[in-house]
């Protein structure tokens, strides 16, 4: 009797226990790879936007420690000493995260892009000194493709493998024998296979021109979001300043004017920087929209001659205004490709398939898109800050605005970008010379999508009214 | 008879029929030799301790012991079995390490144990930190001075040594095991695990480290008592290829510095170019030369950095004409203060940058340190806290120039000015046109006349000096212009004042 009372509760005990063992692993399984923690709140719009998580990390995230060891495993990979700063990250002092890139915990800290890795500048007066960093401006370093690419080079190689990685994750952190068993079974294996899936993914750009730092193409959104085929055709084009956006209200978004509405501009952003309609986080778009209303462009930093910039306001006003002041008659308007004349690969890489199926995308959200188009040509933008967006025209081809006044024919045909160094005589970034050659990136006006041409106002001014106007410019 | 025999009692017939009795004698003779195997690797439980603040501070490990310790009978036995690579005569101190008499290793050597209960020796702070002082060349027991530059110590030479031991071919167990044997009493196990394991392991670290200091063959010679503090980090703990690394950032040799009377440093802008202002995070930034972040030994550091927050430099111990010292306060006030002493005394600019324009001394030292370094670095001891605090670099920062520095125990600093070019303060109160521009450094005879070591000796008791040459790379003697066009009469009346800080 005794005995088999005593089975009994064997019958029972086995498996309760296995159920508790069974729902102890899955819990702690759950916990370490995949429970989300709260997204860090930045107290500071400016914070939240340099550092805050729009959604990318879920999906896209590197494992932190991953991307931690991968340039100090694999430097080889990266196109010169400095680890990421190579690709044209920059940190600000202390802080851990280079400005654009997150680290939010799903289970472990992940490491995502948000709009900052882009739209953050930085400008220097010598080679020797700190970056100044521009909030909103267009990214005068960093490399997107080629920090993709460095990711994709890492997890080609036979080398990625627990076995080379793990000893150096716990050289510089203290990881629990759980953890290591889960990054030797599941998290390397797994980063490997999606960095290789993404790769994949990103296919089409190796089949085009590199962009370089500071570019960008449409195709995120094309063949990434919209799923669309590769249609082969080249868009490269300068990230665009997010500033003084209250100022631009009904203005053409993008160089081609592809849409009217701001709030449609910004969330089709984040979904092109890798989140997706599950895991878009709108509230932290909402406060980068609300900030970009009022986020002023950057003083520019050098002395300017004010008589001579009186004057220039003069030519400015009867030269330029009616597209670029930012009440002109044209301003925020689309310019025919006939008139402006610029390099065309950048308008005829957005198309009218391309709009429409961006128009039927996320039909089930209530924030989907209605108001892409398709247009003919590109956006008259108005010119805050204009002396941080070299180089110039919507495809960089033109290293500085002394050269944009100058004829096509008479820009240089080659130059490198890239480099943050400022030349306050002609107005843009340093472009030639051996310390740009070392970190830039060779723009060649002859390769598809970089073209120089167009833009031809301002060209047959005197010489006296270009320096005049120059510099009136660096006011804006 | 197969009857006879129940069949089950064959099946179940031991192989070798075993009495209980004998059987246990063997399974205890078994577990005797297991555990006399494995008792040195079991009852070796991480470093000596030391009971003494000095001596903790001098022979204590900081940790490293997994990641950058070395077994402790290759260390041993390396000086004799590699006698011709050393640089002269007797053992470690022909690199200028210091012996102190009823001490196994020299001085900034720590016996500790790694977690595999194997002996390892690690370096400690005192390596680079502890310096010599005697009164002439026949004084025979030199003082010796905790927290002072390690004037003697040439670090560079010690690391080259290690690099081509290893890269000879003689790095093996055949060559080795011999001179182990001699005074080690290794069991079997232990003797396997050396020949095998530890003894190729060590090899194939060093060789590794010959590859990560490889940029030294493109450098000024170093010389006792300067290092090139940041150019390793870049190699060693951030993967910066090193063949990548950019000429302008390989002329950053610099004199050790003192470490004493922290209390009075703890917020001002610390290392040569003051790229750190939280004394705590340089302390960290120095131990992981020798640890790596998830081995260093928080609670040794901790101790190491407290004994140092209130160690004073010693008092100069000759003569001084109080006379002349009178006459030299005002004008140490008048010309050095601003800059030099504590705030409260009217050091206003005490711990901020001088830019390199305006202080004119050699840049390679400020162009050593870059912007990337100090990015990459923002990542090291994430995740890492001790005593409930984050220990992350956060206050790294790339400067324009050189930091003001606290003058204490400044006699015993010499040779002047970040690189060492100047020998003494008398010189440095010259002109850079009427500074020597080659000179002798690493002898610990003290010059009371223009206060500083002994400079113009090349040579002494059988042991030669490093040979400093102010037209290499990095050691320009230029600059720091500050009390040159004072009277010979006001310099005599500074120079007598300093010898009291």
């Amino acid at each position: 009797m005794a005995k088999s009372r005593h089975k009994g509760i064997v019958r029972i005990l086995i498996p309760v226990i296995v159920v508790v063992v069974v729902a102890a692993i899955a819990i702690t399984g759950w916990n370490t790879l995949f429970r989300r923690a709260p997204l860090t709140y930045y107290e500071s719009p400016a914070d939240h936007f340099k550092y805050g998580s729009v959604g990318t990390e879920a999906v896209e995230g590197i494992p932190y420690w991953i991307w931690v060891v991968l340039p100090r495993l694999f430097p080889e990979k990266l196109p010169d000493s400095g680890g990421y700063t190579s690709l044209g990250l920059t940190w600000e002092e202390g802080r851990e995260m280079p400005i654009g890139l997150t680290k939010e915990r799903i289970g472990f800290d992940r490491v995502g892009l948000n709009c900052a890795a882009c739209h953050v500048g930085t400008v220097r007066a010598e080679n020797l000194d700190n970056p100044t960093f521009l909030l909103g401006g267009p990214s005068t370093k960093f490399d997107v493709q080629r920090y993709l690419q460095f990711l994709f080079d890492s997890a080609n190689d036979p080398r990625f493998t627990a076995s080379f990685i793990l000893p150096e994750i716990e050289y510089n952190h203290h990881i629990t024998l759980l953890e290591n068993i889960l990054y030797r079974l599941f998290i390397i294996p797994q980063t490997k296979q999606a960095l290789l899936a993404q790769e994949h993914a990103f296919d089409w750009m190796n089949r085009r021109p590199s962009t370089g730092p500071g570019r960008t193409d449409i195709n995120p959104f094309k063949i990434r979001v919209l799923g669309l085929e590769d249609d082969g055709t080249v868009g490269s084009a300068d990230i665009m300043p997010l500033w003084n956006k209250e100022a631009q209200a009904g203005f053409h978004r993008h160089w081609d004017g592809l849409n009217t509405s701001l709030r449609e501009t910004i969330v089709s952003g984040a979904l092109g920087t890798g989140t997706t309609p599950k895991d878009i986080n709108l509230d932290s778009l909402d406060r980068i929209g609300t900030w970009m209303q009022t986020a002023p462009s950057p003083p520019y930093p050098f002395s300017i001659d004010e008589t001579r910039a009186n004057r220039g306001h003069a030519i400015f006003k009867r030269e330029c205004a009616s597209c670029h002041a930012i009440s002109g008659d044209r301003t925020g308007q689309v310019i025919p490709l006939t008139e402006v004349l610029t390099d065309p690969n950048r308008a005829n890489h957005w198309t009218t398939e391309a709009a429409a199926a961006f128009n039927t995308y996320a039909e089930d959200y209530p924030w989907d898109f209605d108001e892409f188009q398709d247009t003919d040509g590109y956006t008259a933008v108005s010119l805050e800050g204009l002396w941080a967006r070299a180089p110039y025209l919507h495809n960089g081809s033109v290293p500085s605005l002394m050269s944009l006044l100058a004829l096509p024919e008479a820009r240089p045909t080659s130059f490198y970008r890239g480099y943050d160094v400022y030349d306050p005589d002609a107005v843009g970034f340093v472009s030639t010379g051996a310390a740009a050659e070392i970190v830039g990136f060779k723009v060649d006006t002859r390769v598809t999508g970089n073209g120089n041409q167009g833009h031809l106002y301002g060209t047959d001014l005197p010489q006296v009214d270009k320096q005049s106007l120059i510099e009136y410019l660096k006011t804006l | 008879m197969p009857q006879d025999v129940p069949k089950a009692t064959v099946v179940s017939k031991p192989f070798i029929t075993i009495s209980k009795r004998k059987f246990l004698i063997v399974l205890g003779a078994i577990v005797a030799i297991v555990l006399w195997l494995v008792w040195p690797l079991i009852t070796n439980n991480g470093p000596v301790d030391y009971a003494n603040e000095d001596e903790h501070f001098r022979y204590g490990s900081i940790g490293g012991e997994t990641t950058d310790g070395f077994p402790y009978w290759v260390v041993k036995v390396l000086p004799t079995a590699f006698a011709d690579k050393l640089p002269g005569e007797g053992g470690f101190t022909s690199f200028g390490f210091i012996q102190e008499p009823d001490h196994e290793f020299p001085i900034g050597f720590a016996r500790s144990t790694n977690q595999f209960g194997l002996d390892v020796v690690t370096q400690n702070c005192a390596t680079c930190h502890v310096g010599t002082l005697r009164d002439s060349p026949e004084d025979s027991t030199p003082q010796l001075i905790s927290a002072m530059p390690g004037m003697t110590v040439n670090l560079q030479a010690y690391i080259q040594f290690l690099i081509a031991v290893a890269q000879d071919e003689r790095f093996t167990a055949d060559h080795l095991m011999p001179y182990i044997n001699e005074t080690a009493h290794l069991n079997p196990l232990e003797k396997l695990l050396y020949r095998f394991l530890v003894i190729p392991r060590t090899r194939e670290e060093l060789l590794h480290q010959g590859h990560d200091f490889a940029f030294m063959k493109r450098q000024t010679p170093y010389g006792p008592g300067r290092v090139d503090t940041f150019t390793s980090y870049k190699t060693r703990r951030y993967g910066f290829p090193v063949e990548q690394l950019k000429p302008e950032e390989l002329d950053g040799i610099a004199d050790y510095p003192s470490i004493w009377n922290q209390r009075s440093r703890q917020t001002l802008k610390l290392h040569w170019d003051g790229n750190n202002n939280d004394a705590s995070e340089r302390n960290r930034t120095a131990a992981l030369a020798l640890v790596a972040p998830t081995t260093a030994n928080f609670e040794s550091l901790e101790r190491v950095r407290k004994w140092l927050l209130d160690l004073q430099p010693p008092a100069y111990p000759y003569t001084i004409d109080q006379t002349l010292v009178d006459q030299g306060r005002p004008i140490f006030e008048q010309t050095c203060a601003s800059c030099h002493a504590p705030k409260e005394q009217g050091g206003y600019l005490l711990g901020t940058i001088t830019p390199i324009e305006e202080v004119g001394t050699d840049r390679g030292r400020l162009d050593s340190y870059t912007y990337e370094l100090a990015s990459n670095q923002n990542l090291t001891f994430a995740g890492i806290s001790y005593q409930g605090v984050d220990q992350r670099f956060s206050h790294f920062k790339k400067t324009n120039g050189y930091t003001n520095s606290l003058l204490d125990g400044i006699w015993l600093r010499s040779p002047y000015l970040h690189n060492g070019s100047v020998p003494t303060l008398r010189d440095l109160l010259n002109t850079p046109e009427n500074r020597p521009t080659v000179f002798y450094r690493g002898y610990d005879v003290f010059d009371p006349e223009n206060v500083g070591y002994v400079s113009s000796v090349g040579e002494d008791h059988g042991k030669s000096f490093f040979r400093y040459d102010t037209a290499a790379p990095g050691n320009s003697n230029q600059g720091h212009l500050y009390g040159t066009q004072l009277s010979d009469a006001s310099k005599a009346a500074l120079l007598e004042y300093l010898k009291t800080l």
